[in-house]
C-alpha cells in the first residue's frame, strides 16, 4: 500500500522531468553538448551534486571521460573501478559509502579537493543493446543515498541518454565522413587541373595522353609539354588511399616542371625531384613515376623511371614491342645518390612509347582476371597506324569490354608518343599553265608506278587532278606561284592534294553539280570537272588558310570506297546529290 | 598526246588523250566535219571535261543540220565518264568489243 501513493507521487513530477530531459536531448549535434546535456539530466533528474558520462571506446576496450575540450581525456580499461565493472557487466551500481567499497578510487578526491560520499553508476546501453557508455552521479543533494526508486529512474533515464549519445555519435561520423569526401573530392579537382589543357603540337610527332579517374581514389598524373630541353613525357601514380596520393602527384608534377623550366637536365630534374620527395613524404608513401625526355630532332627519348612500368616500345620495322624496366626505385622513397645510366630509346619511323598507368594492366573483371599486358600488346599490333587518339579511345573500349561492368578501382593514364610512319608520298610542283598538264600526267604515271599503285586508279585520279589544276589555272588568275601536288599512297588506294598558293578563298567543293538532265540545246560544257570527281573519288575536302593565304584541296580513291567506280553508274543517281 | 584523223569510212579516230591541253586541237579538227559522223574512240585513254565540251559543241552544232556524233568503241572508263555527265542521252554510244 505505501509504494502506490509513492509511486504516483514520483511518476507525475519525474515524468515531466525526464520529458523535459527527452526534448533537450533531441536537440544537440555535437558530442560536447550532448554529454553536458546528458550529465545535467541526470543531475536534475536524480537531484543529484554531481555528474559524468564515460564514453565506451570498443577498440581499445576503455571507457573515456571527456574532460574538456583541448585536455586529454581520462581513459579506463573496462572492468577497472567502478566504472569498469559497470561496462563489463552492464549492471547498475549502487554504492552508498564509496570510501567502504574497495573499486573506488579516492584519487579523483584527493586531486579536485571534493568529498565523494555515495554514487550510482550506470551503464549507457542504446535500442540496439550496444554499450555507449557510463554514466555516473554523486552526492545525492539534501543528504541521504539513492535509493531502489532513484535507480529505476536513473535506469529510464539511461536509455534515453545512450539512444541520443549514440546518435550524435553516428552523426558525427557521418558529417566526418562527407567533410572527408568533400576534401577528397578538392584534391581531385587539384589534381586533374594540373593535367594538360591540350596536347603539345610536335611536328612529325603524335602525341596523346589521357586520364580517367577512379571514383573514389587513385593518384595518377601525366604531363606532355614542349619545353626547350625537348618534349617532357611523364607518367606518375602516387601509392595509397584518400587525399594523399592525389596532392603528392600534383606536387611532383608541379616540381617537375619547375625543375625543367629552371633548365634542369633529365638526371638532375630525376634525382632532385626525387630527393625533395624523400624529404616530405610520408615514410610509406612513394610515387611510381616515368620521366622522359623526348629530342624530336634526333628522335632519341631519354628516360628514368622510377618503379614504373612496364615502358612498352612498339617498334614499327619489326611490328613487335619491346618492354623496358624502371631505372631506378619509386620516387620519394629514399633519397638517391647515385643514379643509373639514362635509357636511350631511338624512335623509328612508325615507333610509339606506350605509358599506361596500373590502372590498365590491373583492371580486372568479375572473376579477378587482369587485363594484362598481352591484351595491350595485342591492341597496339594490330592499330598502331591510327592515330594515337583513337589508339587511347581502343584501349579504353577493349579495358571497358572486358572488364564487363567490373568497376573500376584505379586511375587509368595512357600516354603515347608516336613518331609519323614513313611518308611514302611523292610531291612536285607545276607552272601555273594549261602547258603543264602533260608533265602533270607524266608525274601522275612515274608515281603510281614508283609506288606500286594500282595502275586502275590512273584515269581517275588524272580526271580529278585536271580538273582542279585547269580551275586554279582559270579561277586564280591573280597569283602566279607553283601549283604543288602531293601524291600519297594509303591503305588500298590512293591520296592526292594540291596546294595553291597566294590565293583567295575558293572551295571548289561547294560549287553545284552540273544539271546532267537538260536537253542538249540547253546544256553547256561548264560545271561538268566537280560533277565527275564527287562521282570518281571517294572524298574530297578543301581547306584554306586565310594567314598563308594557302588552298588546299584533297581527294582519297581507294578500292573499298566506290567498287562500282570500275562499272557503270546508275542512272538517276545524279539527282540524289546535290 | 592526243591524234585526231579520218580513218577508214569516214570514221573519225581519235586515240591518246583528250585534256584540257588538246581540247583546242580536237575541237579545230571536229569544227570540220558534217553530217553523220562516228567517232572512234577505241583508242582515247582518256578524257576530261574539257574534252566532252569538245563532244558537246559538236554534237549540237551537227544536230542543228539533222546531223549527228556516234561513238564507237567506247572503254569501261570512259563509259563511266560519259554516264555520270549525262552523255550516254546526247549520244549514241556504241562500247569497245
Amino acid at each position: 500500500m505505501s509504494a502506490r501513493p509513492q509511486q504516483r507521487r514520483h511518476s507525475a513530477r519525474d515524468l515531466e522531468t525526464i520529458l523535459g530531459v527527452t526534448s533537450a536531448l533531441a536537440a544537440p549535434f555535437d558530442l560536447m553538448t550532448m554529454l553536458a546535456e546528458v550529465v545535467s539530466a541526470a543531475k536534475q533528474v536524480l537531484n543529484a551534486d554531481r555528474g559524468s558520462v564515460w564514453l565506451y571506446d570498443p577498440e581499445p576496450d576503455e571507457l573515456v571521460l571527456e574532460v574538456a575540450t583541448g585536455i586529454r581525456p581520462v581513459r579506463v580499461p573496462a572492468g577497472v573501478g567502478l566504472v569498469g565493472a559497470c561496462a563489463r557487466n552492464r549492471q547498475i551500481i549502487n554504492v552508498p559509502d564509496c570510501y567502504a567499497d574497495p573499486r573506488f578510487d579516492p584519487g579523483v578526491d584527493k586531486s579536485s579537493g571534493y568529498r565523494t560520499r555515495c554514487m550510482l553508476t550506470l551503464p549507457l546501453v542504446d535500442h540496439k543493446d550496444v554499450l555507449v557508455g557510463v554514466m555516473q552521479v554523486l552526492n545525492k543533494r539534501g543528504g541521504g543515498v539513492f535509493d531502489d526508486h532513484d535507480e529505476a529512474l536513473a535506469t529510464a533515464l539511461a536509455a534515453q541518454c545512450a539512444v541520443a549519445l549514440q546518435r550524435v555519435r553516428m552523426t558525427e561520423a557521418v558529417i566526418e565522413g562527407e567533410k572527408m569526401r568533400q576534401e577528397l573530392e578538392m584534391a581531385r579537382v587539384v589534381q586533374m587541373s594540373t593535367l594538360p589543357a591540350s596536347m603539345p603540337a610536335l611536328p612529325g610527332y603524335d602525341v596523346y595522353g589521357t586520364f580517367k579517374p577512379a571514383e573514389l581514389t587513385g593518384g595518377d598524373t601525366f604531363d606532355l609539354a614542349a619545353l626547350d630541353q625537348g618534349l617532357l613525357v611523364v607518367l606518375g601514380d602516387a601509392t595509397g588511399h584518400g587525399i594523399a596520393p592525389a596532392l603528392s602527384v600534383t606536387q611532383m608534377q608541379a616540381m617537375l616542371r619547375m625543375a625543367f623550366r629552371l633548365g634542369a637536365n633529365l638526371e638532375t630534374a630525376f634525382k632532385e625531384v626525387n630527393n625533395q620527395l624523400a624529404d616530405t613524404l610520408a615514410s610509406d608513401r612513394f610515387i611510381t613515376a616515368f620521366v622522359g625526355m623526348l629530342d624530336a630532332n634526333a628522335h632519341l627519348l631519354r628516360f628514368h623511371s622510377g618503379g614504373q612500368g612496364p615502358i612498352l616500345h612498339f617498334q614499327a620495322a619489326l611490328g613487335t614491342c619491346a618492354r623496358y624496366k624502371p631505372t631506378s626505385f619509386p620516387l620519394g622513397a629514399m633519397r638517391l645518390s647515385a643514379l643509373r645510366p639514362v635509357v636511350t630509346l631511338p624512335m623509328q619511323p612508325g615507333d610509339i612509347l606506350l605509358l599506361l598507368s596500373d590502372g590498365i594492366y590491373e583492371y580486372h573483371d568479375a572473376a579477378g582476371q587482369q587485363f594484362g599486358e598481352t591484351r595491350v600488346e595485342d591492341i597496339v599490333r594490330s592499330h598502331h597506324g591510327a592515330s594515337m587518339a583513337q589508339l587511347s579511345e581502343t584501349l579504353m573500349d577493349a579495358v571497358e569490354a572486358f572488364a564487363a561492368g567490373a568497376p573500376q578501382d584505379d586511375d587509368i593514364t595512357v600516354v603515347l608518343v608516336k613518331r609519323d610512319a614513313a611518308q611514302t608520298g611523292i610531291h612536285r610542283s607545276f607552272e601555273r599553265s594549261f602547258d603543264s598538264i602533260e608533265s602533270i600526267f607524266a608525274f601522275t604515271a612515274d608515281a603510281f608506278a614508283r609506288q606500286g599503285i594500282d595502275p586502275e586508279f590512273l584515269p581517275v585520279v588524272d580526271l580529278a587532278v585536271e580538273e582542279l589544276f585547269t580551275n586554279m589555272v582559270k579561277y586564280s588568275t591573280m597569283s602566279s606561284a607553283a601549283v604543288r601536288i602531293d601524291l600519297d599512297v594509303i591503305d588500298d588506294g590512293v591520296q592526292v592534294t594540291l596546294t595553291d598558293y597566294d590565293v583567295e578563298r575558293f572551295d571548289v567543293t561547294q560549287a553545284p553539280d552540273a544539271d546532267i538532265e537538260l536537253p542538249i540545246e540547253q546544256r553547256k560544257p561548264g560545271g561538268l570537272g566537280l560533277h565527275l570527281i564527287r562521282r570518281l573519288v571517294d572524298s574530297i575536302e578543301y581547306e584554306y588558310s586565310r594567314e598563308s593565304r594557302q588552298s588546299r584541296t584533297t581527294f582519297r580513291k581507294t578500292r573499298a570506297g566506290r567498287p562500282d567506280s570500275g562499272g557503270a553508274g546508275k542512272k538517276g543517281e545524279e539527282h540524289a546529290r546535290d | 598526246m592526243l591524234a585526231i584523223d579520218f580513218g577508214p569510212n569516214d570514221v573519225v579516230v581519235i586515240s591518246g588523250r583528250l585534256d584540257a591541253a588538246q581540247s583546242a586541237a580536237a575541237q579545230a579538227f571536229l569544227d570540220q566535219v558534217q553530217g553523220k559522223v562516228t567517232l572512234d574512240c577505241s583508242a582515247l585513254e582518256y578524257i576530261s571535261s574539257a574534252g566532252l565540251g569538245v563532244l558537246l559543241k559538236t554534237q549540237k552544232r551537227l544536230m542543228a543540220a539533222d546531223g549527228k556524233l556516234r561513238l564507237s568503241g567506247v572503254s569501261r572508263h570512259l563509259r563511266d565518264i560519259f554516264e555520270y555527265s549525262g552523255f550516254d542521252q546526247i549520244f549514241e554510244i556504241e562500247p569497245a568489243r
